[in-house]
């Protein structure tokens, strides 16, 4: 990616933006640049945006033209390319860019935002780690808050968008539904039991394939659900195809980021059960009762230890959808978040906070399941057992909408969780509101 | 758009407005997740009673009155005073604490009638014994459906009784002003009429950074305080080569302002 010297700064680019595509929303085009230039506030870029055309830059290489473009147009940006001459004395590229969407690939200051800099050219810039920052909508109202607000902003959410949320969840659930019934009557195979030697090669194959897509679909909603509640959250408008669609460009690395912490997950629980099982083997060759506590204490020691990373790398995919971090980075960050001592006090410990959000988010998971398995078991009460396939069916259909949403609830208080610690160590609705000082 | 708060207008005959923030899902599990444990614990307090009485009691007794009590008798007590604690907990505390049990309390929750007007013990037996309802099944499952379709967050027993569970107004905590007093004294010129511009929220802003600012990240605090020094200064038009600390230069400005607005 580094270029440097005089054959690199011959083939630099002037990038312009000359128009925006029909039907593309506005903020997310601002956003997009305020990711490229994170020096400028979003009404600097909004007013340069009213001037169009936009020179953004006139020194960017080959490579980097052409991420931004894509990134750019991508968002709904009309772009112009031009081969630009540039003397060897101007400074050179950064020479550590990232990927557009990591924010990194800023070319050096922006025409449209020199002059507005200019004044602040006396005071050098902290240098702030870039992330991405959240749009928080001028008539809206974020602010810290407890576990009971937290959740009691969930069912709201929920209830004001429903249909949205409810529809993203229920998409891989209704694909998955679909696809087990179908293979069940065709082909008598239950895609939960697995994958068993005594199915043909094909077929064993294609359930394989199946369960990955299905996984790459689950994954894929659960990134959309992050990206709407994070919209709807900060007050702005989306849809279920925006929701999915802005997850296009991030499922890679939200998809590989969530394998890698599912097999550190799963190994770290393979060595916690081998060693308890040796410690435990060891006490109790040694006496019975020594042995019964020593079961205990390592059962307790090891379910500590996984939670703590479980709890640590609870905000993952959260991360990776709204930061744009991956793989190990986004487990670092996350672990870093939920470190974070915002608040005084044991219960209100991000982890402590986490865990009982998940557990009264259970609870309720809970009492959504049972009431939607009530329908089911009166009807095969009061039905004839002849219509036991139609009841049965009745009953998946409703645990699938009960599903997703017990999901929908949980995972919109986690990310309101998210947005709360984030609020609480970086601030960042007292940002937005400095900026309209 | 998302609202932060969903509210209950009330309006007095005198036409007086209440405005109550109501109570959602989350603080009102919350409140009854810590209901049961105190629940939990009194029914622990009657068993271990109960099994002391029956295992004590007769011994201490000179006319041997007690111990020709069968001790299924103390049981049947326990099993009576159970029943007390399970169905006259909410009952009875809603009735006499003001619409408050002590989850409630904790989570600053106030049962109160639509009108704004306190519960009675009317109300509080009403909405008490249709918990059996909502609750049916365990986990609320009936409670949660009607309370997702309500607009003031009620259950079943909620929309029997005429009432509905608000958040109580909290009392801020006064700000501790000692750790706003900068030592360095800010020298500009015109700077308290500069500060006399300064609107409510605007203020809000900036005491919220210096109430927050504890437990912020410090390079998101140093970069909040630079902003809003930043965006000050070039609001006045002083000069931002002013040396004063970011952090310093705003609590001599709460400072004032504070002080101005004592004085009118």
């Amino acid at each position: 990616m580094t270029q440097s010297g005089a054959g690199a700064d011959s083939k630099r680019i002037a990038i312009s933006l000359t128009g925006i595509k029909p039907g593309t929303s506005a903020e997310d085009l601002v956003a997009a640049l305020q990711r490229i230039f994170p020096r400028e506030t979003a009404e600097q870029i909004r007013g340069a945006l009213a001037r169009l055309p936009l020179l953004l830059t006139r020194s960017a290489s080959e490579q980097q033209a052409k991420k931004v473009k894509g990134f750019l147009e991508s968002k709904g940006a009309v772009l112009r390319l031009a081969r630009a001459a540039v003397s060897t004395e101007s400074a050179p590229l950064p020479s550590k860019a990232k990927s557009p969407s990591t924010a990194a690939t800023a070319p050096r200051e922006p025409e449209m935002v020199r002059e507005a800099a200019a004044s602040q050219m006396d005071q050098p810039y902290i240098g702030v780690e870039r992330r991405a920052k959240p749009r928080v909508h001028p008539g809206i109202s974020v602010h810290p808050m407890g576990i009971g607000e937290i959740l009691d902003r969930s069912f709201r959410l929920l209830r004001q968008h429903f249909l949205l949320f409810f529809f993203i969840l229920l998409i891989p659930q209704g694909i998955f539904f679909a696809f087990k019934k179908t293979s069940h009557m065709l082909f008598g195979i239950d895609i939960q039991q697995g994958a068993t030697a005594s199915m043909g090669m094909g077929l064993l194959v294609s359930v394989i394939l199946v369960v990955f897509i299905m996984l790459i679909i689950q994954f894929w909603a659960q990134g959309a659900l992050v990206y709407a509640v994070s919209e709807t959250y900060l007050g702005h408008k989306t849809s279920v195809g925006a929701s999915y669609g802005a997850m296009r460009s991030r499922l890679g690395r939200l998809l590989g980021t969530m394998i890698i912490m599912g097999i550190l997950l799963g190994l770290l629980g393979v060595v916690i059960i081998f060693l308890s099982g040796m410690i435990v083997g060891a006490l109790g060759s040694a006496g019975g009762l020594s042995g019964l506590v020593g079961f205990i204490v390592v059962c307790t020691a090891g379910a500590a230890i996984f939670f703590h990373f479980f709890l640590n790398w609870l905000l993952v995919d959260k991360v990776v959808v709204l930061e744009d971090q991956a793989w190990f980075g986004a487990l670092r960050r996350s672990t870093q978040l939920m470190k974070s001592r915002t608040e005084p006090g044991f219960w209100k410990r991000p982890k402590n906070k986490a865990g009982l959000i998940l557990f009264l988010g259970f609870l309720i998971g809970v009492g959504i399941h049972l009431l939607f398995q009530l329908p089911g078991v009166l009807t095969r009460i009061f039905l004839p057992m002849s219509l036991g396939g139609l009841t049965l069916t009745l009953q998946q259909v409703l645990n699938v909408i009960a599903t997703s949403l017990a999901a929908a609830f949980a995972a919109i208080a986690m990310i309101l969780f998210y947005y709360d610690i984030r609020l609480r160590s970086e601030g960042f609705d007292l940002k937005a509101m400095a900026e309209h000082l | 758009m998302e609202t932060a708060k969903e509210t209950l207008k009330v309006q007095t005959p005198e036409h007086v407005g209440f405005r109550y923030v109501l109570a959602g899902l989350g603080t009102r599990s919350t409140a009854f997740l810590l209901d049961t444990v105190v629940r939990g614990l009194f029914i622990l307090f009657i068993f271990l009673v109960v099994v002391l009485l029956a295992r004590w009691l007769p011994e201490f007794d000179p006319s041997g009155l007690l111990k020709a009590i069968p001790k299924t008798w103390f049981f049947a007590l326990g099993v009576l005073a159970y029943g007390v604690v399970d169905l006259g907990y909410f009952l009875i505390f809603e009735a006499l604490w003001g619409g408050q049990t002590p989850g409630k309390r904790m989570q600053k929750l106030r049962v109160i009638r639509v009108n704004g007007q306190p519960i009675g013990w009317l109300e509080s037996s009403i909405r008490n014994i249709l918990r059996a309802v909502d609750i049916l099944l365990g986990f609320y499952p009936l409670g949660l459906f009607v309370m997702f379709l309500s607009s003031r967050s009620q259950r079943i027993g909620d929309y029997a009784a005429g009432t509905v569970v608000i958040v109580e107004r909290r009392r801020n905590v006064p700000m501790d002003k000692s750790r706003l007093r900068s030592t360095s004294k800010l020298n500009l010129p015109d700077v308290e009429l500069h500060v006399s511009t300064l609107e409510p929220k605007q203020y809000q802003v900036i005491r919220s950074f210096l109430q927050r600012r504890e437990a912020m990240n410090p390079t998101h605090r140093r970069e909040l305080a630079r902003l809003l020094t930043h965006r000050l200064m070039k609001k006045w038009g002083i000069s931002s080569t002013v040396h004063i600390p970011d952090e310093s230069f705003l609590e001599e400005i709460v400072g004032i302002y504070e002080r101005t607005r004592k004085a009118i």
